[in-house]
């Protein structure tokens, strides 16, 4: 059994403004094996992209990682100092961004963005990079690959933009690659393109993939495990299919019972998630859905619920109550 | 209390109780209303009203809206005598009927003209050509003057509900704003159909004073709704309403909008990308691509049975939230082209797996392949290419 690539443990960072503290991830743990896709689900606010900026050490300037650990590679990124951290950004570990022009600078030609790329992380001749930028075109398909280096970024649509993204997150052959929100301005279409490209990718080059999404539909499309986070936790995690098949915490399956079912056009009335999401400067006490969850006891107010086998919830623990459909199957 | 523009205007001294005569069908009678609906003979395909299968049938089965042939361009750059200017093509050429009490689902890529489209309906832009039957009244030649009175039958709800609110004006304002603008009602009625408007769309009336800021995303949105029905408006155009909020906020919203069609008898112009919602709550949809309506069906129709290769081709782009549905088909080729330049013949042969020579050289139109649904493709409905299709 191989070891995990990343391994993350009991991460915390907050925001500090003339507010006070905004506690954006409260503890995360979780683990990326080797060319695993792994999902991060969540709503805005869940602390889904800051738990993936910490790991980047990309925070703003008001962000503070206060404990934890992110091992990579056996080696703990939040002891790095600037220069390797810098080093292993975009070397060994890559980004996307979901919106691929405010990451892409709007005066050079997209060739010289991606070939500046491959020269700052590999000793390689000027003609060298640039027939590396042609290859890694190619492998993201983009149509014209030799004339394509000369555009503009604003001359390509969305989804080429995107490609442009993802071949210079590749330009090192890194052995992470976090994809945050990477689908989210594109078109159907255009997403079923991007998330095919990236899923034979990550089989293809042995790559492990961290995708950031809010779309369950995208999470349960490509990824092998899920993380399901709220009010910076983690709430639930496990298999794809088991989580899909049956969640155990009832966010997870109030997110779910919340889309439409696609099979089914009866005009039933939706199942909404009533209430909305805590202030993470005020974060409650207890579980951090209590407030909206329908199974509430005073426990659960009350204290901050451990994880029961991948479930964040007292529902789960050995002697709670037993409620249909959460801790029992639901009468056949 | 019937819709006509007389009856609108004498009421506009007082205040407008939120529901009233919504509920009746009788009122929208084309006699009570006394306004012309579309002879037969505008309908494209001539014989009769071309939706009349499978139509509800009602008192008044004339639609709320008609858009006959409408186009929508704009003329890009060019050198400095305003030569060679390019032209898009946004909306280009779209035959359309919003039937009353009905939501129409309307789909598509971004770049298809869905939201020019809304836009051109509201005169938000100046129609390039076609017509635009708005209670049987073409409203695309109207001026200003004149378009007024039906300014506030047709409401919009837009995507972002940060950037549509003014930050400057409290709730209160923002919700009075168009009664004021239309002339209705003194300063206390106004504040009192907040207070009412506010209790409609589940916010707390205490929070009239307060500024757009101190709201969540779902509650600015529930803000914008108020706004938009404030005037008991005929039709509300709801652009991408929901796709700036969160999936458990997103139900809430939907939820509060069908219930409000429900109680003030409203229409709905539904355009989205999320094709999961759109078939939720659509009683009809319309797909378009490259400034044209390609299908139109009621929303199990479209479903089911498909019929344009595009619809197709959307339908099995869907995420869908299920990890044992492992979908074989290859994802859609290309990207929409420009508008600027649109293919001859039919505008998706581009990217589409069935175009022939005859796709190339033939626009299709948008026909009947039966009970209603209509689709712009010239194998629509033929088992043999759709079979193969599959295969």
């Amino acid at each position: 059994m191989i070891g995990p690539i990343l391994s993350v443990r009991d991460l915390r960072t907050s925001f500090f403004s003339q507010r006070g503290e905004v506690q954006a991830v409260r503890g995360v743990s979780f683990d990326v094996a080797p060319a695993e896709m792994l999902g991060i689900v969540g709503e805005s606010g869940s602390g889904k992209s800051i738990t993936c900026m910490s790991i980047l050490r990309l925070l703003k300037a008001n962000g503070r990682i206060k404990s934890g650990e992110a091992l990579f590679d056996g080696r703990d990124l939040f002891k790095l100092d600037e220069d390797e951290m810098r080093d292993l950004r975009g070397n060994d570990i890559a980004v996307i961004f979901q919106d691929p022009m405010t990451s892409l600078n709007p005066t050079l030609t997209v060739g010289e963005q991606v070939i500046e790329t491959i020269l700052r992380h590999r000793r390689l001749t000027r003609a060298q990079a640039r027939q590396r930028a042609i290859e890694l075109f190619e492998l993201v398909r983009i149509p014209s690959a030799t004339a394509r280096l000369k555009s503009y970024p604003h001359e390509f649509s969305g989804g080429m933009r995107q490609r442009v993204m993802i071949a210079m997150a590749l330009s090192c052959d890194p052995k992470l690659l976090i994809a945050d929100e990477p689908t989210t301005a594109l078109d159907v279409t255009i997403q079923r393109q991007i998330l095919m490209l990236l899923k034979e990718l990550q089989t293809r080059l042995g790559m492990a993939v961290i995708l950031i999404t809010h779309d369950l539909g995208v999470i349960a499309e490509v990824t092998d495990h899920i993380v399901v986070m709220y009010g910076g936790m983690v709430m639930e995690q496990g298999n794809v299919r088991d989580l899909f098949a049956r969640p155990r915490h009832p966010y997870t399956q109030g997110l779910l019972a919340a889309v439409p079912d696609l099979r089914d056009d009866t005009h039933h009335r939706l199942t909404p998630i009533p209430g909305s999401p805590p202030d993470m400067a005020h974060p409650p006490e207890g579980c951090p859905f209590a407030p909206r969850c329908p199974h509430t006891m005073q426990q659960c107010v009350a204290a901050m619920p451990p994880l029961f086998d991948g479930a964040r919830c007292w529902l789960q623990h050995p002697e709670a109550p037993r409620v249909a459909g959460v801790n029992e199957l639901e009468p056949a | 209390m019937n819709h006509s523009i007389a009856n609108r205007a004498a009421s506009t001294g007082g205040h407008l109780p939120l529901d009233a005569g919504r509920l009746g069908e009788g009122v929208r009678s084309p006699d009570a209303t006394g306004t012309n609906h579309p002879p037969p003979h505008l309908s494209p395909q001539g014989g009769g009203c071309r939706l009349q299968f499978g139509c509800v049938p009602v008192t008044d089965t004339a639609p709320l809206v008609s858009l006959r042939n409408l186009h929508k361009h704009f003329h890009l750059g060019g050198n400095l005598l305003g030569r060679n200017r390019a032209v898009l093509r946004a909306v280009d050429g779209v035959d359309l009927d919003i039937r009353r009490g009905e939501t129409l689902g309307l789909v598509g890529e971004s770049g298809c003209g869905k939201s020019t489209l809304a836009r051109t309906l509201i005169r938000l832009y100046q129609p390039t050509s076609g017509e635009m039957l708005f209670d049987g009244t073409d409203i695309a030649p109207l001026s200003e003057r004149t378009l007024a009175p039906f300014r506030s039958r047709m409401q919009m709800i837009f995507q972002d509900p940060y950037a549509s609110l003014n930050g400057r004006m409290t709730v209160r304002d923002l919700i009075a704003e168009p009664l004021e603008i239309a002339r209705i009602g003194t300063p206390q009625t106004r504040t009192e159909r907040v207070f009412e408007l506010l209790k409609r769309v589940g916010l707390n009336p205490d929070h009239a004073t307060r500024f757009a800021h101190e709201f969540s995303g779902g509650q600015r949105q529930r803000i914008g709704i108020a706004r938009a029905i404030a005037l008991n408006p005929d039709l509300v155009i709801c652009d991408e309403p929901i796709s700036a909020l969160d999936v458990s906020i997103q139900a809430q919203v939907v939820n509060m909008l069908e219930d409000l069609q429900d109680e003030l008898g409203l229409t709905y112009l539904f355009i989205t990308h999320d094709l999961s919602m759109v078939r939720h709550i659509s009683d009809r949809i319309g797909v378009m691509y490259l400034g044209r309506i390609v299908e139109l069906a009621s929303n199990h129709d479209l479903y089911v049975r498909p019929s344009h290769p595009y619809t197709r081709a959307l339908l099995a782009s869907i995420p869908v939230p299920d990890p044992t549905v492992r979908r074989e088909s290859e994802p859609m080729r290309g990207e929409i082209p420009s508008p600027i330049d649109i293919p001859s013949g039919c505008r998706f042969r581009t990217r589409c797996p069935l175009a022939t020579e005859l796709c190339a050289a033939q626009e299709p139109p948008l026909r009947d392949i039966g009970g209603g649904h209509l689709a712009a493709c010239h194998y629509a409905g033929d088992t043999a290419m759709q079979t193969g299709q599959a295969a």
